[in-house]
C-alpha cells in the first residue's frame, strides 16, 4: 500500500466520523460512533493495520496522521458530548422543578414546661458556684418543717405560712423547701453548698398572684467562715445571670425565724428600671427572695455547733423569678397547661 | 398596721416627705407596703358656715339651708335632713361634681320641688366619723371655702411589721423605728391621769388564778362617766387607723392599743358582781369543763379547761384577751369602768383566739407577747383618756398582781464575731453607736463573759476571753436574745448597702450527682420528639383520685421507692377540687388533655415527670410513700397537618415509639410490651404493659393504652385518648449511663425477609420473641415492616413480615449458616406460635 492512500482512508475516516458525530441526537449514538470507530476493533485501528505494508521511513508520518485524526475526533465527540450532556441535564433540571415557596413539611414541637426550666436555670447559675441539688419530701413532719426551723407550735411566725395538713399524723404539705436545709445539714459535713428545689404547698386561695401549689428554690451554704458578704456578693450574681449584668440589687431587713440576721432580697423593677411603676408598687424594686444566716438553733437542729459553723440560707420561689423573666403576668397560666400558653416555651 | 402621719407626729419629729420616709423605715426593717393619701377620696368638699337654717316648705323632716363658702359669692341654698344643725355652725359642703367614699357623686338636684346645690355632709359620709345621722359640726375656727382635704386629709403609711416586733405594732413603736432613722427623740405620751375620790381598792378585787397563763393584771376605775362619742380629732385618727370609733370609752381602750400596743379591756361595773366585801370581783381562771359564755356576738359559746376566763363570782364575764360578754360590755348606761390591762400567756391566747375563730387586733398583739411594763402604763394612759374624753374620776392607785417589773436583759456579744457573721469590718466604736440609735446601751464587761450564741430551744452559752461588750435591751425588745439578734439590729441600723458583696472562698463541697440530670434527660428527649411538658397540680379532687388509679400497682424498678398505700388526704382543704394528693399521675394528665379539647386545642401531645403519693395503713400513723412518675398522653393528629402528607391519628404505637425513645436514649435494652386486658381505664384491646431492662435489672415499667371509651365518655372526652404511666430508673435521682460504644461492623451482613402467617390472637411481640430466642446470636436485628390481612390467608389469620439481620462480628456469614438459623426460626415458629413461613 502506498503512503498517500493510506493517508486518504484516514483523512476520509475523519471526514465520516466528525461529520456523524455531529449528526448525532444523543449520548447513547454518540457512544456507539466512539466505539465504531476509535474502539479496540475500531475503524481507525482496522485502518492502521495497513500500517505494515509501508515502508518503514513511511510509518512514523502515518503515525503522527493517524494521532491528528484520532485527536479530532476525540475533540469531536467530547464538543458533541459535552453539548449533548448539557441539554439533557438542563430537560432533567426543568422536569424536577418545584415551587420552593410551599410551607414546610412541619415536624411536631414539643416544649419545656417554663417552671422547671426556670428550676434549671437556677441550678446552673448555683452550680457555677459549687452548690449541689438535693430534694427532700413534700409530705414533710411539723418537725422539720417547723420546730426545727426556730418555729415551734403555736408560734406567732406561723402565720407566715398557711399550713396544709394531712390525715398522716404530725405531717403536713411542706409549706416552703427550707426544711431541707435540716435534712441536708443532718446528712452532710461543711462546707455544704446545697440547692433544695420543690414543690411546697400553702392554705391560699388561688387568683392571679397566689397559688396553693408553687415551687421553691432553697439555698444553703455552710463553713466556718461564711459571711452575710458572701450572700450579698453571691446573690447579686444570681441577679445578674438572671435578669442582666446591668441590674442593680440591694438586701433589706427581713424577717424569718431560721435566719438572724434575715433579709429580703430586691432586684431593680425590671418594667420600668427603678423609677417606679404599678408593676414594682412605685418602690422601683422588686423583691425575688428571703435569705439570711442560718439561725444558730437551726444549726444545731442540723447537728452543726453555731460556734464553729456559719452560713447563709435563701429561699425563692420559681413562679416570682418564671414571671419576671417571661413576662408573665397570672400564675395560673403555669398549672392551667393550657398548649396555646405552653407552646411559647419551646 | 396603718399609721397616719399625723398621729405618729405626736411621738417623734418628722422631717423627711412621707416617701423618703417610707423608703427609710423599709431599708430599716419596718416595710412600707402602700402610701396612702387618706382623704384623697374626697372632691370638692369644702368648709363652709350655716347662715340660716330653715324648714323646707314641703317636706316637715328637711331643712333648707343657706350656706356661705366666704368666698363673696352668693349663699348656696342646700336641703338637709339632719336635724344637729344652727346657724353660724361650720360644716363640710359637698358642692356639684364632689365625689365621696365609696365614689359617691354629688350634683345639683331637687328636693321636693326645691334645688339643692349639694350636700350637708355627715362624719360617716366622708368616712371621719361614726356619726351617720348628724352632720360633721367642724370646730368654729376652722377657715371657710378651704378644701377638706387640706384640713383633715392625711398620709396614711400600710407598715408591714413583722411577727417578731410586736413592740412595733404601735405608733410609739413605729415612733422609735422612725427615731432610728433621723436621731430624733421620742416623746412617749403622759400616762399619769388626775386621780380624785377613794382609791382604787376600795372598788376592784382581782384574783389571778393561773398566773403562768396571766403573769400581770392590772386593773383601774374610772367612775361617773359619761358615755357620748369621742372628739371629732380622735375618730378620724382612729378612722384612718382602720379603727371604727364607737364611744369614747371604746375608743380609749383602741387608742391606746393603737398608740403603745398595748391591749385594753373595758368593762361596764355595772355587769361585773361584786363580792361578799361589796367590791367588783375579778377572777382570771381556766374554764370549768362544759362552762359555756355568751361572748358580745351574741355566740353561745362552750369552752375547754385551756380556755383562760375573766370571771366575776357569778361566772365568765369574758375569755381573756379575745372577747368580752354582753352583760360587762361599755354602753351608752355605763357610769363605772373597770379598766383592763393584763399581760396573757401568747401561745394560749393563740390557741384560744383560733379555737373559737375569734382572732382581733387586739389577740394578735397577746400573740406576739407583750411588754411586761405596759400592763401598767396601759392601764394609767387608758384611765386618762377616759377622764380627758368622758369626764368621771380616776380612782387613786392601781389593783396590780405583779407590780415588779423585771429590769432591762443583758446581752453580751463579740465585736469580732459581729463583724465575722456579716463580712465587715465595723469599729467597737460604730457598733456601739449604731445600737444605741434603737436604743440599746451597751457597756463594757469584765473578762470571761459568758455570750448566749443560741437560743431556747437550744440554748448554747460559750465562755469567752474575747473582746466583747453587753448590750442593755430595752423591755420591750423581746426579740433581742442572743448574739446574732445583737448582729442583726448592727447591720440593720447601719444599712446592708455597706455590706460588703464578696464571692465565696471557702472550701468547695465533693462533686454529688444531680438527681435532675435523668429527668432532664427524659424531658429534653420528649420535647424534642413533640411533646409538650406540663406541671399539673399534685392535690385532686376525690373523684379524680378514686377513678384515676391503676388497677395494679406498677413493678419497682431499680433504684425507685414502691408506690401504694392509700391516698393521703388534707384534713384542711381550701376547696374539694384540691383535697387529696395523687396516688397517680394520669388523672392529672387526662385533665390537661380535656381542659385544652374544650380550648379548641385538638391535637394534645403531653408528658409530665412527678410525683404519686400514698400512706401505709388506714390509721394516722402510717408510713408516708412518695414515688416518681413519667405520664404521657396524647391525642389528635399523628403528625401536625400538612398538605403533603395524608393525615393519622395519635395513637398507641405513637406513645410506644415516644418510650422506645426515652428507653433508647437511657440506654436500655429495647422495651418489650405484653397486652393487658384487666385495667379498667384502658380499652382492653388497646392496652399495655411494658417493661425493659438493663444488664438484667428492671428499670423501665409501666402502663398504656387508649383510655376505655366509657371513661372517655364519663369525663366527655370526644377524641380518642392514649395514656401512659411508667416508672424509670433514675426519675427519682441517678446518672444517665455513658454508652459504650464499638467500631462500626467489618464484615457484611446477610439480609433475609420473613413473611410468618399466624392465627389473629397471636401477639406479634410473642412472635419476635420466638424469632430472637431460636435464631441463634448472629441475629443482630429484627424489624417487623410489613401486616397484611387477606386472601390467599385464611379469614382468621395474619402475615407478619419481618426484615431479619445476621451479621458475626468476626467473619462474613456463610450462606450455610445464615439458611441453618432460618430453618431454626421456622421450626420454633410452626411449634411456639403455629406460624408457617409464607413463600
Amino acid at each position: 500500500m502506498e503512503l498517500t492512500d493510506l493517508t486518504r482512508e484516514l483523512e476520509a475516516l475523519r471526514a465520516d466520523a466528525v461529520a456523524s458525530i455531529e449528526a448525532a441526537g444523543d449520548v447513547p449514538t454518540l457512544e456507539a460512533i466512539e466505539l465504531d470507530v476509535l474502539g479496540r476493533k475500531g475503524k481507525l485501528t482496522l485502518v492502521l493495520r495497513g500500517i505494515g505494508g509501508l515502508p518503514p521511513e513511511d510509518r512514523p508520518k502515518v503515525g503522527a496522521i493517524a494521532n491528528e485524526v484520532r485527536g479530532a475526533i476525540e475533540a469531536a465527540l467530547a464538543e458533541r458530548g459535552g453539548a449533548l450532556r448539557g441539554s439533557a441535564l438542563e430537560a432533567r433540571l426543568a422536569a424536577e422543578t418545584v415551587d420552593v415557596t410551599t410551607p414546610g413539611r412541619p415536624i411536631r414541637r414539643g416544649s419545656l414546661h417554663p417552671i422547671i426550666e426556670t428550676v434549671r436555670e437556677i441550678a446552673d447559675i448555683f452550680g457555677q458556684f459549687g452548690f449541689v441539688i438535693y430534694e427532700g419530701p413534700e409530705v414533710e413532719d411539723d418537725l422539720t418543717n417547723f420546730q426545727m426551723l426556730n418555729i415551734p407550735p403555736d408560734h406567732p411566725a406561723r402565720d407566715l405560712w398557711d399550713t396544709l395538713y394531712v390525715d398522716v399524723e404530725g405531717h403536713l404539705l411542706r409549706t416552703h423547701t427550707s426544711p431541707g436545709q435540716i435534712r441536708v445539714m443532718q446528712a452532710e459535713k461543711p462546707p455544704i453548698r446545697a440547692l433544695l428545689p420543690g414543690r411546697c404547698y400553702r392554705y391560699e386561695a388561688i387568683d392571679a398572684s397566689h397559688a396553693s401549689e408553687f415551687f421553691q428554690v432553697e439555698g444553703l451554704m455552710v463553713d466556718e467562715g461564711t459571711t452575710m458578704g458572701d450572700l450579698k456578693g453571691l446573690l447579686d450574681q444570681f441577679a445578674k445571670a438572671m435578669y442582666g449584668h446591668d441590674k442593680r440589687t440591694r438586701f433589706r431587713p427581713g424577717y424569718y425565724p431560721f435566719t438572724e440576721p434575715s433579709v429580703a432580697f430586691d432586684v431593680e423593677c425590671l418594667v420600668c428600671g427603678g423609677s417606679g411603676c404599678p408593676a414594682c408598687s412605685k418602690s422601683g424594686w422588686m423583691t425575688i427572695l428571703g435569705a439570711g444566716m442560718v439561725h444558730p438553733v437551726v444549726l444545731q437542729y442540723g447537728g452543726l455547733d453555731p460556734e464553729r459553723y456559719q452560713g447563709f440560707a435563701f429561699g425563692m420561689g420559681v413562679e416570682r423569678i418564671a414571671n419576671l423573666r417571661h413576662s408573665v403576668g397570672d400564675l395560673r397560666l403555669y398549672m392551667e397547661n393550657d398548649l396555646r400558653f405552653l407552646g411559647q416555651f419551646r | 398596721m396603718r399609721v397616719p402621719l399625723s398621729w405618729l407626729a405626736d411621738y417623734v419629729d418628722i422631717e423627711l416627705t412621707p416617701e423618703a420616709l417610707a423608703e427609710r423605715l423599709t431599708l430599716l426593717g419596718m416595710e412600707v407596703k402602700a402610701i396612702e393619701q387618706w382623704g384623697s377620696d374626697w372632691r370638692n368638699v369644702v368648709v363652709g358656715e350655716l347662715l340660716t337654717v330653715e324648714k323646707h316648705p314641703r317636706a316637715d323632716r328637711l331643712s333648707l339651708t343657706t350656706v356661705t363658702l366666704g368666698d363673696g359669692s352668693a349663699p348656696l341654698e342646700i336641703v338637709c335632713g339632719a336635724t344637729n344643725i344652727a346657724p353660724g355652725q361650720r360644716i363640710p359642703v359637698a358642692l356639684p361634681g364632689a365625689v365621696l367614699p365609696g365614689d359617691r357623686r354629688i350634683e345639683r338636684t331637687e328636693k321636693m320641688g326645691v334645688v339643692s346645690n349639694g350636700m350637708l355632709c355627715s362624719g360617716d359620709e366622708l368616712n371621719l366619723t361614726s356619726d351617720a345621722d348628724g352632720i360633721l359640726i367642724l370646730p368654729p375656727e376652722t377657715p371657710l371655702g378651704v378644701a377638706l382635704q387640706d384640713l383633715y386629709g392625711d398620709t396614711v403609711l400600710d407598715v408591714d411589721v413583722k411577727p417578731n416586733r410586736g413592740d412595733a405594732l404601735s405608733l410609739v413603736g413605729l415612733a422609735r423605728e422612725v427615731a432610728a432613722v433621723t436621731g430624733g427623740t421620742v416623746r412617749f405620751p403622759e400616762t399619769d391621769p388626775a386621780e380624785a375620790g377613794e382609791p382604787v381598792d376600795r372598788f376592784v378585787d382581782v384574783e389571778v388564778r393561773d398566773t403562768r397563763l396571766c403573769s400581770r393584771f392590772v386593773a383601774r376605775w374610772v367612775g361617773g362617766v359619761e358615755i357620748g362619742p369621742s372628739p371629732d380629732r380622735v375618730q378620724m385618727r382612729l378612722r384612718a387607723a382602720g379603727v371604727r370609733p364607737i364611744s369614747n370609752v371604746v375608743d380609749a381602750s383602741n387608742y391606746v392599743m393603737l398608740e403603745l400596743g398595748k391591749p385594753i379591756h373595758t368593762y361596764d361595773a355595772a355587769g361585773v358582781a361584786t363580792a361578799e366585801d361589796g367590791r367588783h370581783r375579778l377572777i382570771v381562771r381556766r374554764a370549768e369543763p362544759g362552762e359555756r359564755i355568751e361572748t358580745l356576738d351574741h355566740v353561745i359559746r362552750t369552752l375547754d379547761p385551756d380556755t383562760l376566763l375573766i370571771t366575776d363570782p357569778r361566772g365568765p364575764v369574758g375569755i381573756a384577751g379575745v372577747m368580752g360578754d354582753a352583760p360587762s360590755e361599755v354602753k351608752d348606761t355605763t357610769t363605772d369602768v373597770i379598766v383592763e390591762s393584763a399581760i396573757f400567756d401568747p401561745v394560749a391566747i393563740r390557741r384560744t383566739g383560733q379555737r373559737y375563730a375569734l382572732r382581733s387586733e387586739a389577740s394578735l398583739r397577746f400573740e406576739k407577747g407583750q411588754e411586761f411594763r405596759l400592763a401598767r402604763i396601759g392601764a394609767d394612759r387608758t384611765a386618762r383618756l377616759i377622764h380627758e374624753w368622758a369626764g368621771g374620776a380616776v380612782a387613786p392607785g392601781r389593783v396590780d398582781t405583779a407590780p415588779d417589773e423585771p429590769e432591762p436583759s443583758r446581752v453580751a456579744f463579740r465585736t469580732a464575731r459581729v463583724n465575722q457573721l456579716l463580712g465587715t469590718t465595723i469599729s467597737e466604736d460604730e457598733q456601739r453607736a449604731f445600737l444605741d440609735r434603737v436604743g440599746i446601751a451597751t457597756e463594757p464587761v469584765s473578762l470571761p463573759v459568758e455570750i448566749p450564741v443560741s437560743s431556747d430551744p437550744k440554748p448554747r452559752v460559750v465562755t469567752t476571753r474575747d473582746e466583747a461588750l453587753v448590750a442593755i435591751v430595752p423591755t420591750w425588745r423581746r426579740d433581742i436574745v442572743i448574739e446574732a439578734d445583737i448582729t442583726e439590729e448592727i447591720a440593720r441600723v447601719r444599712g446592708y448597702e455597706l455590706t460588703p458583696n464578696i464571692l465565696p472562698h471557702t472550701p468547695m463541697p465533693p462533686f454529688r450527682d444531680p438527681p435532675l440530670e435523668v429527668r432532664d434527660e427524659i424531658r429534653e428527649t420528649l420535647a424534642g420528639a413533640g411533646l409538650s411538658e406540663v406541671v399539673t397540680h399534685a392535690l385532686v379532687s376525690p373523684k379524680i383520685a378514686n377513678a384515676f388509679r391503676w388497677e395494679a400497682p406498677l413493678p419497682t424498678v431499680a433504684g425507685s421507692s414502691p408506690e401504694g398505700g392509700r391516698p393521703i388526704t388534707i384534713t384542711n382543704p381550701l376547696s374539694a377540687d384540691h383535697s387529696v394528693l395523687r396516688p397517680a399521675l394520669v388523672g392529672s394528665l387526662v385533665q390537661v388533655v380535656s381542659t385544652n379539647l374544650r380550648h379548641g386545642v385538638d391535637d394534645v401531645t403531653i408528658f409530665e415527670i412527678g410525683k404519686g403519693y400514698g400512706a401505709d395503713g388506714t390509721d394516722a400513723g402510717g408510713a408516708v410513700r412518695e414515688w416518681w412518675r413519667l405520664g404521657l398522653a396524647g391525642t389528635g393528629a399523628g403528625d401536625p397537618a400538612a398538605f403533603n402528607r395524608p393525615t393519622r391519628p395519635y395513637d398507641i404505637d405513637d406513645l410506644k415509639g415516644a418510650i422506645d425513645l426515652v428507653a433508647g436514649r437511657l440506654g436500655f435494652d429495647e422495651p418489650v410490651y405484653r397486652a393487658e386486658r384487666g385495667e379498667p381505664l384502658l380499652h382492653p384491646g388497646r392496652a399495655a404493659r411494658v417493661e425493659a431492662h438493663r444488664d438484667g435489672m428492671l428499670v423501665l415499667a409501666g402502663v398504656l393504652g387508649e383510655l376505655h371509651p366509657s371513661i372517655a365518655d364519663e369525663w366527655d372526652l370526644r377524641a380518642r385518648v392514649v395514656v401512659a404511666e411508667l416508672d424509670v430508673s433514675g426519675l427519682a435521682g441517678g446518672k444517665r449511663r455513658a454508652v459504650s460504644a464499638a467500631p462500626p461492623p467489618r464484615h457484611p451482613s446477610s439480609e433475609r425477609d420473613l413473611a410468618v402467617v399466624v392465627s389473629e390472637s397471636v401477639a406479634a411481640g410473642d412472635v419476635a420473641a420466638a424469632i430472637r430466642a431460636s435464631a441463634g446470636n448472629t441475629l443482630t436485628e429484627l424489624r417487623l415492616f410489613d401486616v397484611y390481612r387477606g386472601a390467599p390467608l385464611g379469614q382468621d389469620e395474619k402475615s407478619l413480615a419481618y426484615r431479619l439481620t445476621f451479621r458475626a462480628p468476626d467473619r462474613t456469614l456463610a450462606e450455610a449458616e445464615v439458611e441453618a438459623s432460618i430453618a431454626a426460626i421456622t421450626e420454633a415458629l410452626r411449634t411456639e406460635v403455629g406460624g408457617r413461613i409464607r413463600t
